[in-house]
């Protein structure tokens, strides 16, 4: 009975907290794109005299975004296919919130204990992903059909680097449930097992994030704006919600899976934060350092060398297994 | 203020409607948005697609060929929604503009065809009045949306 009610609180706890961290990790990635731009970015601190008239702080800005969208008008093309058209951006925001109540947060387990939560979670991840492809390709555009068939095949290899580094720490530590591979610290061939898992999961992430090199399937301005291109008001704003939340998700079970135990316990919060932010850091600086490859040269990066490497993360955890 | 008012006024997307300028005035546009000037510090971000924009900054005198394509991009903007008319071709029309005889190629300004909020004179405007001119489009913008509410 207590172990429900501090579930079920731990769950409203969450949905503030993660659009609080999804908010902020969008901003900082902002942000830290635009320094390393010479540019100022979203201002921290607005000029004194400005500050009554615009606001205090634009830390905010991509809620404020958000918010502005949904207080616009929806436009639907009448080439779309109406029903998938508008529900798909609501079916990918429900499938990208469910996900965050699978990964836990230091101090929240939330349903991370449920047995295959890995498999749901990324199950979870993946569907928001599909509906972010099923939503455009049934606008009847050809820029939201370019888009979705770019995110189509990144899809296919970003998410096999995904799902495989996952699991091969699932293989090295036995288990399938995330709060106990958070937990669960190992030894030390172990550990290098699973830190080549992270960095091909790094990669993986940036096909998922669509962070540069790989953002060909929204390629701002290239092919208008790719799969959103025909998405306007609240479908848009619901969209980029989804978005913050698959981000935090990303942070969050990154941290979980690879790098134990900074999820498991309160204690270990201030690290957590700590590990969010250099994560959050890499992902900008690799989003400024490089232009956008085209979708062949995207494939041809992921299978000669990611899916390579996660072959070999492979056959060293069943090693370790076997001689374990 | 509710809170999605507020966020209106935090967070205007541009477009760049170009109605067929001499590039000028899209370079100074341009300039506006680059790290000089960044007006992303304020919220304002250049979007490419019409259906995510506030304020359209159009630049230029529109030639008759294009006509379809300005009424195009303004009615696939969806509302509430600001024209900022940027230079002096698209305040009225510059030197391009005749009306007798008739100029074969150029129609004239976009506000023969789309409603203008904001004009912005000048050839080609510095980057700090087309600022201006997005601020005065953002207050416009307010107004617009409180009546519509209403
Ligand atoms: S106003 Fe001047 S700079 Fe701008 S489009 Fe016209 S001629 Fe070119």
């Amino acid at each position: 009975m207590v172990d429900h009610v501090f579930t079920i609180l731990s769950i409203a706890l969450i949905i503030p907290i993660s659009l609080f961290l999804g908010v902020m990790y969008s901003f900082l990635i902002r942000k830290l794109s635009a320094r390393f731009q010479w540019r100022v970015g979203p201002i921290v601190r607005m000029y004194g005299d400005l500050a009554p008239v615009i606001g205090s702080t634009r830390i905010w800005q991509p809620l404020y975004d958000i918010l502005k969208l949904f207080g616009k008008d929806a436009l639907i093309p009448s080439t779309a296919h109406k029903r998938l058209f508008t529900w798909s951006p609501y079916l990918s925001l429900f499938f990208s919130f469910a996900a965050v109540l699978f990964i836990p947060f230091p101090g929240l387990p939330l349903l991370s204990g449920t047995p295959y939560s890995l498999i749901i979670a990324s199950y979870l991840l993946i569907a928001s992903i599909l509906f972010t492809i099923l939503g455009p390709a049934a606008s009847g555009s050809p820029w939201g059909a370019i888009g979705a068939r770019r995110e189509v095949e990144l899809f296919l290899v970003a998410e096999l680097s995904f799902v495989a580094s996952l699991f091969v720490v699932a293989v090295t530590k036995g288990t399938l449930v995330i709060s106990e591979l958070a937990g669960f610290v190992g030894s030390i061939p172990m550990m290098l097992v699973t830190a080549l898992a992270g960095i091909t999961m790094f990669a993986a992430m940036l096909g998922k994030l669509h962070i540069k090199p790989f953002d060909m399937p929204e390629a701002e301005c290239e092919i208008v704006a790719g799969p959103y291109t025909e998405y306007s008001g609240k479908l848009l704003g619901t969209y980029f919600l989804a978005k913050v939340f698959v981000l935090y998700n990303m942070v969050a079970l990154f941290i979980a899976v690879f790098l134990p135990p900074l999820s498991s316990s309160v204690l270990w919060l201030p690290l957590y934060v700590v590990a969010a932010l250099v994560l959050i850091f890499l992902l900008a600086v690799v989003h400024v350092l490089n232009p956008r490859y085209t979708i062949a040269k995207a494939l041809m990066w992921y299978t000669k060398i990611i899916v390579p490497l996660v072959i070999v993360g492979f056959i060293a955890a069943f090693f370790l297994r076997v001689v374990a | 203020m509710g809170l999605i008012d507020r966020a209106r006024i935090y967070s205007p997307w541009v477009y760049h409607l170009h109605c067929g300028g001499c590039n000028g005035c899209d370079i100074e546009t341009l300039a506006a948005l680059a790290p000089r000037f960044d007006v992303e510090r304020f919220g304002i971000q250049l979007v490419a697609s019409p259906r995510h924009a506030d304020i359209l900054l159009a630049t230029g005198c529109v030639p008759k060929q294009f006509i379809p394509m300005v009424k195009r991009v303004y009615n696939q903007t969806p509302d509430p929604k600001v024209v900022v008319a940027i230079g002096g071709c698209a305040c009225g029309g510059s030197l391009f503009y005749d009306e007798d005889p008739e100029n074969y190629a150029i129609l004239g300004s976009p506000d023969m065809l789309i409603p203008v909020d904001v004009y912005v004179p000048g050839c080609a405007p510095k980057p700090e009045q087309i600022i201006n001119g997005v601020v005065q489009g953002i207050l416009k913008l307010n107004e617009k949306a409180t009546r519509r509410s209403k």
